[in-house]
């Protein structure tokens, strides 16, 4: 069940349109990159190293040059490219240690699936037999598996070069930035204060792998004047950018299109080493590159995400009131930094104190290299995670004090006449309403029911018990403001573009350089301009992802698409009204100030004389009698770069059955009520929360990348990759309320990243408060049957065998539990 | 992965150690595996390893790092790479011999096993239980391949430091047949370790049959094949492999 | 992915597929469902240079009353055998278990004959094929033969099966009337199973006359637990009596460990699924 806010005015916005990029997407109709092979196509194939850590003694290519079919096998000597390293956009210090991320490693190779050579045949099949022949002699090296250990003195350098296995320490102080006061004050002074607590955790935050549907795949054609650059990406424009700067082609020499794309989550952000491989190859050939990776491939090689540890410390007055919060993370950048890498764990930073009126904050983080995939982005990058720790703190400290978890929230959260409120850790939410909001999910959720329930079955010992988890979030999202980009040392800007073409018959063409890659922006955006201009939904066409068509964007990634390209097209039809008022007045014989403009159609104020908006883009056409001095046109372009970010929040509450028995974990009831601002189309929304749901809840119950002792992924597939499907999963209680963003005239804030960022928190939340009443205090994330048992068995005092850790995830063994402090006790 | 197995052998210590160290005694028992060349104290070949629908052929070489005839202490390391680029394997096994009585010699085999790429790269699971099985038929093969000769007294006449015999009956290609336990001039009374022979083997050392028979149990020579000592324990590997394969 | 090259053979007849096998030596693979071999080829961790695809063989297909049996043919789909209403009726255990089998894709394209040939002790329906006694008809070089399920699963993916030989029917006794269950625990709702117990059980006036009970990925093969049946028989089938006898319920097992449980737990597993399954089976 689901409802949204109703349109407060008849049009567009608010209508709950079916997708109209559907039909050719879900009918295969539609060409992604792999469909496309120019004529004279060669395929790659990339050798891939089976060692996390190695020496590159010998690769001997002979066999594989000599296999039927192949053109050439290359190392990357053989190229030319061993100087050449994929770029690194956001040095989050000065100090930053940024080593060289190769195409093809040449003398080391640092994570297990990095390409050492690559085979170029006339087949895809061919390629891959001729891969198999290429003979790399490797002498192993020592993995760097453990994050703690990697910067434990004499630890295995990852980067020998670069002296030590951290990449950077970033730190805010809301004492040092004047946004609060010093968190070690606050923390020293409860610490002595017998009407004080301090709570401190440590949570895990596990690796977990993007997962996008369609496989990455990229097609070079250097035939043309221009360099077509096909590939599967979320970021067209700042991959031309980038492989004009790794690769020094000029970037007017790059044509960069990505197709309709199978979803990314973050995952294809990234300016990856087959790309620029597809690039060089194609230029030294002259002939079309493909490459399309197997799902293990992009299981190994695509870039990971999250993959931290989290020691958290909460400092407050028995009365619940919070004083300081003490955030200290590590976050595993693997091998090398990704194209945004390091920032990841640094947006998280301006997102611990979430909803909450926090005096004293401080964040901590140190990236660290070890011998595994790289991380980069994944949905939500960042604000996930600090969710998570900030809203299991919550209940920890509520349990502390003896308090309904809830009602501590409520206590210490920002009330709704305290709004614009300016955060302790700098920024300032514009708008928010968590009352109203957690109101109505506990009311559809029936949250004193279930607490009536829980107690029921936890007096009767029902063998099933529930548990109730509360997270109640907000997030940053439309990621832009590029002077906040700029004082974070972010290498580009964060605004967005767009162009309107009025055509001659009164269709309309809208360009935006926020491509999509799955999330219905042609829906959304034709609604949108349909509105402004008020031609019907039909007649707007959204282009996109074709740097011919749309040469200026900055992409899709961070719930930016809406805050900020759905903003630059409303700035861009504003353009076109304005001349197509001056043209209206001049048709009409009319003074431009006694126009109105509405539904599509300028009438002179007072008359029933009007031009509708075909017309007068018919007169502009055939610019017959234009008004002096005006251009034979209605176009427009705008760029448009937002003062702030939007805020989006919600409430959602999970109740959770744990079959003591077994270690089961059954999702019962999910409900979230949501405030993404203005609502476009409620069922692109909805569709975003649930896919951002499962997702969540995906990290709570399911999904974990593990290495074993050699550094090798053991989830290679989706056998042991477990992503959740349907079965898995209840049908979700989804709302909206609506109290929209006055930082945009459209008062949208973002969906695209909120379902994810909050449900994780109230899954585990709900696991935990399931079985607190038996001693279990912290259960590591996935919570698998397996883990769940063990933590009852522990609690009970028995001793059951440990859990297998022949992984290296955060904390593997840890669990979550400080391990100075195993009982979680407060100190 | 480590694996340790114990087994004890019926027969004297000085005897068993001698077996220990003969390649061409050790190594057609364990599965899967070619012995191509034999030279000093390195050794090359292949191990197959077939299980349900998986096959793998790893090529690679092995050598004797260690021979401590004093306490008895053997350890070998061998590596290998999969000829379809499937990946690596690893092991380093270090064999231990204690005197248990006059006739009796009990032996200590810890294997430390590492699996790269492909097969590693699927969940864990069964390995340590198929290990412990592959290493069984291991022992019981070796323990029964010592048995006759321990009673042979021509063939205990052979002190543990004899001069290489080259035999040429070692490495001839009809090899040990498994099963050869009786088979008492050829292999199995090949050259001792410390003296292994310097010319390589003229040819590669197969049996007839080229599938791992994982579950033939029945005591007989399962093993047809010499490997180095990795053989065994790679196909572990690959059990889990099979399962987890089922949708990529 | 794409596979190394292979020579692709589709007999219509099983004599006809008998001598393809024979013709292209030990480097075959049959395909039956090809919901295992398939994702094994495209990985390339095999690499046969012949696959004899049953697909085409008409009498390897479809499920027959045969006197006091049900003759299954070994190419028959699972989706095929969950709607079947004489298998409903007379061995209800395997339709529930083969329900339970991956997804609809999968039980569109797997086979029964496939499945337990494959012989994982995680896939679901050896369980059920072993308590339940089916009889396994082989054909092969020197003719056809019957294998009961006791003597098929020889160990990991290994089974009575030589390299020349062809499954072609199984054959269930009917358990017309009896009570059972299939109760599966795995990490999502479409992976293999971590455990599972087949229950079958009859009932007479409240006593449990009869039992048959069998484990799936509690050991190297599918298992039956005897100690269980031995222990049911004659007990009331209420809970405490059923949890008593699930309690033997790991003898004679070998629990695997891996990343999803360990054995220590499966053992647990085991014996809290069996006394829920037999309670189910029970009614």
């Amino acid at each position: 069940m689901t409802t949204t806010a109703e349109p407060t005015t008849p049009g567009e916005i608010g209508r709950a349109r079916v997708r109209k990029e559907d039909t050719r997407l879900i009918t295969g109709r539609t060409r992604f990159t792999d469909s496309i092979t120019p004529s004279g196509t060669l395929h790659i194939s990339v050798v891939r190293s089976t060692f996390a850590h190695a020496r590159i003694n010998r690769i001997d290519t002979s066999a594989a040059k000599s296999a039927p079919g192949v053109i050439g096998v290359y190392t990357a000597a053989d190229l030319g490219v061993e100087s050449v390293g994929l770029p690194n956009a956001w040095p989050i210090t000065p100090e930053q240690k940024t080593p060289q991320r190769p195409l093809l490693a040449a003398t080391t190779v640092h994570f297990a699936g990095e390409g050492v050579a690559v085979v170029v045949a006339r087949s895809a099949g061919e390629a891959r037999d001729a891969a198999e022949l290429v003979d790399v002699d490797y002498e192993p090296l020592e993995p760097v598996l453990d994050m703690e250990a990697a910067l434990a003195d004499g630890a295995t350098l990852v980067h020998p070069d670069l002296g030590t296995n951290e990449s950077a320490t970033w730190v805010f102080d809301s004492g040092e930035a004047g946004t609060g006061g010093s968190v070690s004050d606050a923390i020293s002074a409860a610490e002595s204060d017998p009407d004080s607590v301090v709570v401190r955790r440590r949570f895990i935050q596990q690796r977990l792998i993007p997962a996008f549907m369609e496989p990455r795949s990229v097609v070079v054609d250097p035939t043309g004047e221009q360099i077509t650059f096909y590939s599967s990406t979320q970021v067209p424009h700042i991959l031309r950018t980038m492989t004009a700067v790794t690769l020094g082609v000029p970037e007017s020499k790059l044509r960069v299109i990505a197709p309709d794309v199978g979803g990314g989550f973050g995952g294809k952000i990234g300016v990856v080493p087959e790309e620029m491989l597809c690039v060089a190859l194609a230029q030294k050939l002259g002939k079309p590159i493909k490459w399309t990776e197997t799902r293990s491939e992009s299981l190994l090689t695509a870039h990971h995400g999250r993959d931290q540890i989290q020691d958290i410390a909460i400092a407050a007055k028995k009365d619940g009131t919070v004083t300081g919060l003490d955030v200290k993370l590590l976050a595993d950048m693997g091998a090398y930094l990704g194209l945004v890498g390091g920032g990841v764990p640094i947006l998280g930073a301006f997102m611990f104190n979430a909803i909450y009126k926090i005096p004293a904050y401080r964040f901590a983080c140190t990236n660290v290299f070890t011998t595994k995939t790289l991380t980069d982005a994944y949905r939500g990058a960042g604000r996930p995670e600090a969710t998570f720790a900030i809203e299991r703190i919550m209940d920890e400290l509520a349990v502390e004090l003896g308090r309904d978890p809830m009602d501590l929230r409520q206590q210490n959260w920002i009330k709704h006449e305290e709004f614009p409120f300016n955060t302790v850790a700098g920024l300032t939410y514009d708008s928010g309403n968590y009352e109203q909001a957690t109101q109505q999910a506990m009311e559809l959720f029936d949250y004193a029911g279930l607490r009536r329930e829980q107690e029921e079955r936890r007096r009767s010992g029902d063998p099933v018990q529930l548990g109730i988890g509360i997270s109640t979030f907000t997030e940053m999202c439309g990621l832009a403001p590029s002077r906040v980009l700029g004082s974070l040392a972010y290498g580009a800007g964060g605004w967005e573009a767009a162009s309107i073409r009025m055509l001659a018959t009164g269709k309309v063409e809208v360009i935006t350089g926020a491509s999509p890659h799955g999330q219905g922006h042609e829906t959304a955006f034709s609604q949108i301009v349909a509105d402004q201009l008020g031609v019907p939904f039909e007649d707007v066409e959204i282009l996109h992802g074709d740097t011919q068509i749309s040469p200026k964007g900055l992409d899709t990634y961070g719930s930016r698409s809406l805050a900020v390209g759905g903003i630059a097209i409303v700035d861009a039809a504003q353009k076109v009204i304005a001349k197509a008022r001056k043209l209206a007045a001049h048709m009409l014989e009319a003074d431009e100030k006694d126009l109105e403009f509405s539904g599509g159609t300028f009438t002179v104020r007072g008359t029933d004389k009007g031009k509708a908006i075909q017309e007068i883009a018919f007169a502009a056409f055939v610019a017959h009698d234009l008004p002096e001095g005006m251009e034979p046109s209605l176009d427009a372009d705008a760029v448009y770069d937002p003062e702030n970010f939007s805020f989006p929040h919600g409430t959602h509450l999970a109740a959770i059955e744990v079959d003591t028995e077994t270690g089961h974990v059954d999702l019962r009831k999910y409900v979230c009520v949501d405030d993404v601002g203005t609502v476009i189309n409620p069922l692109i929304v909805e569709g975003q929360v649930h896919g951002g749901l499962a997702q969540g809840i995906a990290q709570a119950l399911f999904e974990e990348a593990n290495y074993d002792e050699q550094g090798t992924l053991v989830n290679a597939t989706f056998v042991d990759y477990t992503l959740p499907s349907p079965a898995d999963l209840p049908s979700f209680d989804t709302h909206v309320v609506s109290t929209p963003a006055t930082s945009n005239p459209l008062g949208v804030k973002g969906v695209g990243e909120a379902g994810t960022i909050a449900s994780t928190p109230a899954i585990v939340n709900g696991v935990i408060d399931a079985l607190r009443h038996l001693g279990v205090t912290d259960v590591e994330m996935p919570c698998t049957s397996q883990r769940v048992w063990r933590a009852i068995q522990e609690a009970k005092g028995r001793s059951t065998q440990e859990t297998p850790t022949d992984t290296h995830s955060p904390g593997a063994g840890l669990g979550s539990i400080d391990p100075n402090n195993p009982q979680g006790e407060v100190q | 992965m480590q694996l340790e197995n114990k087994f004890t052998i019926d027969a004297p210590i000085e005897k068993a150690w001698e077996a220990l160290n003969t390649p061409e005694t050790v190594a057609p028992c364990f599965p899967g595996a070619t012995l191509q060349e034999y030279e000093g104290d390195s050794f090359t070949g292949t191990v197959k390893v077939k299980l349900g629908p998986i096959s793998l052929t790893y090529k690679g070489k092995g050598t004797y790092v260690t021979r401590d005839e004093e306490n008895h202490k053997v350890v070998i390391e061998a590596t290998g790479r999969d000829s379809r680029g499937n990946g690596t394997a690893s092991a380093t096994v270090t064999g231990t011999m204690v005197a248990d009585g006059p006739t009796r010699t009990a032996v200590t085999m810890v294997t430390d096993m590492t699996i790269t790429g492909r097969p590693a790269q699927f969940g864990r699971g069964v390995i340590s239980d198929v290990a412990d099985k592959i290493i069984g038929q291991f022992s019981s093969c070796v323990a029964s391949k010592l048995v006759p000769e321990a009673e042979k007294p021509a063939e205990e006449a052979k002190p543990a430091a004899s001069a290489p015999s080259g035999s040429e009956g070692a490495a001839a290609p009809t090899g040990p047949s498994a099963g050869s336990q009786t088979n008492g001039t050829g292999a199995a009374t090949g050259p001792v370790l410390a003296s292994a022979p310097k010319t390589p083997a003229t040819s590669a050392m197969r049996s007839e049959v080229d599938a791992i028979d994982l579950l033939d149990t029945a005591g007989a020579p399962v093993l047809k094949r010499l490997a180095p000592v990795a053989g065994g324990a790679l196909l572990l590997l690959i059990i889990f492999l099979i399962r987890r394969a089922r949708r990529s | 992915m794409i596979p190394a090259q292979f020579d692709y053979v589709r007999p219509s007849s099983v004599d006809e597929a008998l001598q393809a096998l024979q013709e292209a030596g030990d480097d075959a693979k049959i395909l039956a469902g090809g919901q295992s071999l398939i994702p094994v080829l495209r990985l390339r961790l095999a690499a046969p240079s012949v696959l004899v695809d049953l697909g085409g063989i008409a009498e390897l297909r479809g499920i027959r009353e045969d006197g006091d049996r049900i003759a299954i043919g070994a190419m028959t789909s699972y989706y095929d055998i969950i709607r079947d209403e004489s298998v409903q009726q007379h061995v209800a255990l395997l339709a529930q278990a083969t329900e339970t089998v991956a997804d609809n894709q999968v039980r569109h394209r797997g086979t029964l004959g496939g499945s337990l040939a494959h012989a994982d002790p995680a896939g679901d329906l050896g369980a059920v094929a072993l308590a339940l006694d089916a009889e396994l008809v082989v054909a092969g070089p020197g003719g056809r033969r019957t294998v009961p399920a006791s003597e098929f699963f020889v160990d990991y993916f290994t089974t009575a099966l030589g390299e020349g030989d062809i499954l072609t029917e199984i054959r269930f006794p009917k358990y017309t009337g009896w009570g059972s269950h299939y109760e599966k625990f795995n990490r999502t709702a479409q992976a293999w199973s971590m455990v599972a117990i087949a229950a079958a059980v009859r009932v007479e006036g409240g006593t449990i006359a009869e039992a048959r009970v069998g484990l799936t990925n509690m050991g190297t093969t599918p298992i039956r637990a005897t100690g269980v049946e031995q222990a049911l028989v004659g007990q009331p089938a209420t809970a405490d009596a059923v949890r008593a006898a699930a309690e033997r319920v790991t003898e004679g097992t070998a629990a695997p460990s891996d990343a999803d449980a360990a054995a220590d737990y499966r053992e647990h597993l085991a014996k809290v699924l069996t006394g829920r399954a037999v309670l189910a089976a029970a009614g």
